[in-house]
């Protein structure tokens, strides 16, 4: 017992000496992102420019990211998703961006400061964008014809012919996505018929195709080549092209989900200045062409942008890359916590199913 | 010893601050919904009805508790013989081997089961050598054999210890009077052996089924993410519905199959004991 209890307190000691070694000299930035989505080179470069030290936390969902910063943490830069962001603004947890501090702000590319990519913060008040782009179909050339595609676009994830050949995102907001856009209805809609139509594709989808239910792992699988179909964000499906030259990248014209990633300041951050720093630098040329090449998501930096899918470009040519913009039937996600709830239960129960 | 006990009272703080008021939160949240404006929690029993009378969730829980049981079954299988041989070694052996059954639990638990991901692969190592022979790709990872084959790999450590100390535990004359007596070697290990070393099977149960019943994600990196079992429930209700109410109901109901099911062990334990003795 005697042991246990030096032990603690040499525990408490070494905690003390921990956190007080965080008042040293330099200024801090703390920031929680997505895994794998950063430049490894970003943040070490950042530190070196301002002599600063950043702390970089990484998060699985922006879901996982709501429940940890609710539960008290703090972070001065967090990169949610756009519906995400919404409900942040709508529950008064966000700071006003100061834009007079974001030097770069004009080099962001048009097509985020229209609808419907701008919708979840319409005059960039509260966010930066990060990474832009679209949800759609990744296939193989040699197995699957692209007529098959184009004719059949996400229905073909109900296609007999293709069963055991697919990967399905196991994501509820992805996944029932798909046939809310197949079935022609909006994605954001709260008609329970409609849900339940979407459901029931579901179900269809997992009762006779023999899906895999993935997430990250879609990136390796469809890169080595797999399987034949699965649904992909548009910067993944730009990696899986640029490692396995028989894959493709479709986004169907039943309009799919486009989605912008930005970086927000929370109301509690302890240095919103260099919060601002950080967010000007990342969207500056040289960063921002740097970490795209680095991640393959689309830059929101308009001369990046033109550099990489100009001839000779690193991605000119990768048909997954650049984001399809001005299209009608594309959507974002609204925050709606009844749909969340719907979904999330519906989308067990549709897995479970099979 | 009386001067130590008050060192006791740290551990005493910290385990109600991380064990019991957890659990109060959990009953609180399951027999609650959110409130209106006026009270922040109604009492309700919505959440379990709303468990309980679904059938697809009861069959998450059937399977779950299928997959729990047959992870048990299989280690006790494994896990006895194993134990039972390294009990008959010599002292220097005994460690050794224990350390051997013990190492790959240094690795994180994670790392281990994502190696099995690689293994068991379409294009892995399994099926590449069985390609030589022109046979396959058998289908193996995401299957019901790949997530048994990830808990019991994960978790037979824990029930070859457990076997294992109550076998060296053991008072050996008493198999020597045994044989004194004229018992054969089935009949010996039958009375002698087995019921004494069945507490060590009966804790060997608890370590290996309470987290094979609770894990989500050995079911989800080898049984991909359409396998779903109750952890996978809890999980997605704490994380993505939002609904802390019925994800702490579903981990009630948890909780009382569990105990349930342990005191039917212990019981079947003791049964067993009165038998013998009355032999």
């Amino acid at each position: 017992m005697k042991k246990k209890g030096l032990a603690l307190v040499l525990m408490l000691f070494v905690l003390a000496a921990l956190s007080l070694s965080g008042c040293g000299s330099k200024e801090k930035l703390k920031i929680y992102l997505p895994g794998e989505y950063m430049s490894d080179d970003l943040v070490p470069n950042f530190e070196k420019l301002y002599d600063v030290e950043v702390d970089v936390e990484l998060f699985d969902s922006n879901e996982m990211m709501y429940t940890k910063i609710m539960a008290g943490d703090t972070y001065d830069v967090l990169i949610p998703s756009d519906y995400m962001i919404e409900r942040l603004i709508k529950e008064d947890y966000l700071q006003k961006i100061d834009i007079s501090k974001i030097t770069n702000f004009s080099s962001i590319t048009p097509a985020l400061k229209e609808a419907p990519y701008n919708l979840f913060d319409p005059d960039n008040s509260y966010s930066v964008p990060y990474f832009w782009g679209t949800v759609g179909i990744i296939y193989n050339t040699k197995n699957v014809p692209f007529e098959k595609i184009q004719s059949e676009e996400f229905e073909i994830f109900r296609d007999t012919d293709f069963a055991g050949k697919i990967y399905f995102y196991d994501s509820e907001r992805d996944a029932f996505m798909i046939p809310f856009k197949s079935l022609g209805y909006s994605m954001n809609t709260s008609n329970e018929d409609e849900i339940m139509d979407a459901y029931n594709w579901l179900v269809d989808v997992n009762t006779t195709m023999d899906p895999i239910t993935v997430t990250d792992d879609v990136i390796d699988g469809m890169a080595q080549g797999r399987k034949d179909l699965a649904i992909v964000y548009s910067g993944d499906a730009a990696y899986v092209l640029s490692e396995n030259e028989d894959m493709s990248y479709y986004t169907p014209s039943c309009g799919t989900n486009v989605w912008v990633d930005a970086m927000v300041i929370p109301k509690n951050a302890s240095n919103p200045d260099l919060a601002h720093k950080f967010i000007d630098y990342v969207i500056s040329y040289d960063v921002a062409l740097d970490n795209t090449e680095a991640v393959g998501y689309a830059s929101v930096n308009k001369d990046v942008l033109d550099t990489v899918t100009a001839p000779g470009g690193l991605y000119d040519g990768n048909e997954a890359y650049l984001p399809r913009t001005g299209y009608e039937k594309d959507e974002v996600f609204n925050d709606n916590e009844f749909l969340r709830k719907k979904l999330s239960e519906l989308w067990i129960k549709a897995k479970a199913a099979r | 010893m009386k001067q130590f006990r008050k060192m006791v009272y740290p551990y005493l703080v910290w385990s109600t601050i991380m064990i019991a008021v957890p659990m109060l939160l959990i009953l609180l949240y399951a027999f609650t919904t959110q409130g209106n404006t006026v009270t922040k929690f109604l009492f309700t029993f919505k959440n379990f009805k709303r468990f309980l009378t679904d059938t697809t969730f009861l069959n998450v829980l059937y399977t779950s508790l299928r997959i729990a049981v047959e992870t048990t079954v299989i280690c006790i299988i494994l896990g006895y013989p194993t134990a039972y041989v390294i009990a008959k070694f010599s002292e220097k052996a005994k460690l050794r081997w224990v350390l051997v059954i013990t190492l790959p639990t240094w690795i994180n638990m994670l790392v281990r089961t994502y190696a099995w991901t690689g293994i068991l692969q379409d294009d892995g190592v399994i099926n590449s050598f069985l390609s030589i022979f022109k046979i396959g790709p058998i289908p193996l990872i995401y299957t019901d054999f790949a997530v048994i084959l990830g808990m019991v790999y994960n978790f037979l450590p824990f029930m070859i210890i457990q076997i294992y100390t109550s076998l060296t535990k053991m008072d050996y004359s008493l198999k020597e009077a045994a044989n004194d007596l004229g018992a054969g070697p089935a009949k010996t290990f039958l009375k002698i052996t087995l019921p004494l070393s069945m507490p060590g099977v009966i804790s060997g149960i608890t370590l290996v089924f309470l987290p094979a019943v609770s894990s989500f994600c050995i079911p989800r990196m080898l049984g991909g993410g359409s396998y779903v079992m109750v952890g996978t429930i809890i999980e997605s209700q704490f994380l993505t519905a939002g609904d802390w109410n019925f994800g702490s109901a579903i981990s009630l109901i948890m909780a009382i199959i569990i105990m349930i099911s342990m005191y039917i062990t212990k019981k079947v334990d003791k049964g067993e004991k009165v038998e013998g003795a009355s032999v």
